[in-house]
């Protein structure tokens, strides 16, 4: 499954260009450096953190794309620089337990 | 399998929890961190050569060493206070920003290596090591063509006064009063 594809099945909002990866499982952490240490490229992570660190945690960790839960939104210079980095930020107005609880649905499991 | 001979397997090992606390000086403005295991970091002003030291707050982050799944050979990473990323920068001359926006282009994205022990105070990653440190986080990349730079914060012209963001856990858990 793509990114794009992900999108159009749990209806997440994108706050910047999309940049169609392919998804390979999912992180849920708001911890940046369990992230760091957790994270596996190709997961979608998510999280409700807005702070500009999650670009260079999702970058270095190379994630599909991010999805901010609880109606959260980063700033405008974060959007910028997760877009140089060819990462696309979602949002949605779930909580994380009902977004994780979607993303399982959509067929989106961790070994 | 020997390790001299090992095309190594890098994994995450010894992760250990901890703080990155910020000082600044009270008397030049220069900003300086390390990381620390305790709950409770001195938070009283103290001098130290030129300096007078002050707490400017923690953020909760991880220590983390090095192992080869293939032939066990493990790397510590004990001097690793945290990694940085340069997002931008009023200093146009500094190196660090230099050669991020110049690498950006080719889809390689530089991280600085902070580098801290209690004994020594700041210190530089060996080459060694950071080449460890570069091929794990480039043996985990998916996506084509991109890369992952990890250099020492001495390619900061001036760390201590540095706008680069640290990995660490903004606002989750700052360490707690004594």
């Amino acid at each position: 499954m793509t990114v794009s594809e992900l999108q159009k099945k749990i209806g997440l909002k994108a706050l910047n260009q999309i940049h169609d990866k392919e998804v390979d499982g999912a992180y849920v952490s708001d911890m940046l450096s369990d992230v760091m240490a957790g994270a596996k490229a190709g997961n979608v992570w998510v999280t409700i953190q807005v702070h500009k660190n999650i670009v260079a945690v999702a970058n270095l960790v190379d994630v599909s794309a991010v999805i901010i839960a609880g109606g959260r939104v980063p700033q405008d210079d974060t959007l910028e620089l997760a877009s140089k980095a060819k990462i696309t930020i979602f949002s949605t107005d779930l909580n994380t337990f009902k977004l994780v609880g979607k993303l399982h649905q959509a067929g989106v499991t961790t070994e | 399998m020997p390790a001299q001979e090992c095309n190594h397997n890098w994994t995450m090992t010894n992760i250990r929890g901890g703080y990155i606390v910020q000082e600044t000086c009270y008397r030049c403005n220069s900003r300086r961190i390390y990381f620390s295991y305790e709950d409770n970091p001195p938070r009283e002003k103290y001098r130290e050569g030129e300096h007078i030291w002050s707490y400017f707050g923690s953020d909760q982050s991880v220590k983390f060493d090095l192992v080869c799944s293939n032939c066990g050979k493990l790397v510590t990473f004990e001097e690793l206070a945290g990694l940085m990323h340069c997002f931008g920068c009023t200093n146009t001359d500094c190196n660090l920003y230099t050669l991020s926006r110049i690498c950006q282009e080719l889809d390689i994205w530089v991280y600085a290596a902070l580098g801290h022990l209690p004994t020594t105070g700041e210190i530089a990653l060996t080459v060694e090591k950071l080449q460890t440190l570069s091929k794990f986080f480039n043996d985990r990349l998916k996506s084509p063509g991109k890369k992952i730079l990890i250099l020492p914060s001495t390619f900061s012209s001036d760390p201590q006064r540095c706008y680069g963001e640290i990995i660490r856990d903004i606002g989750m858990l700052e360490m707690t009063e004594a």
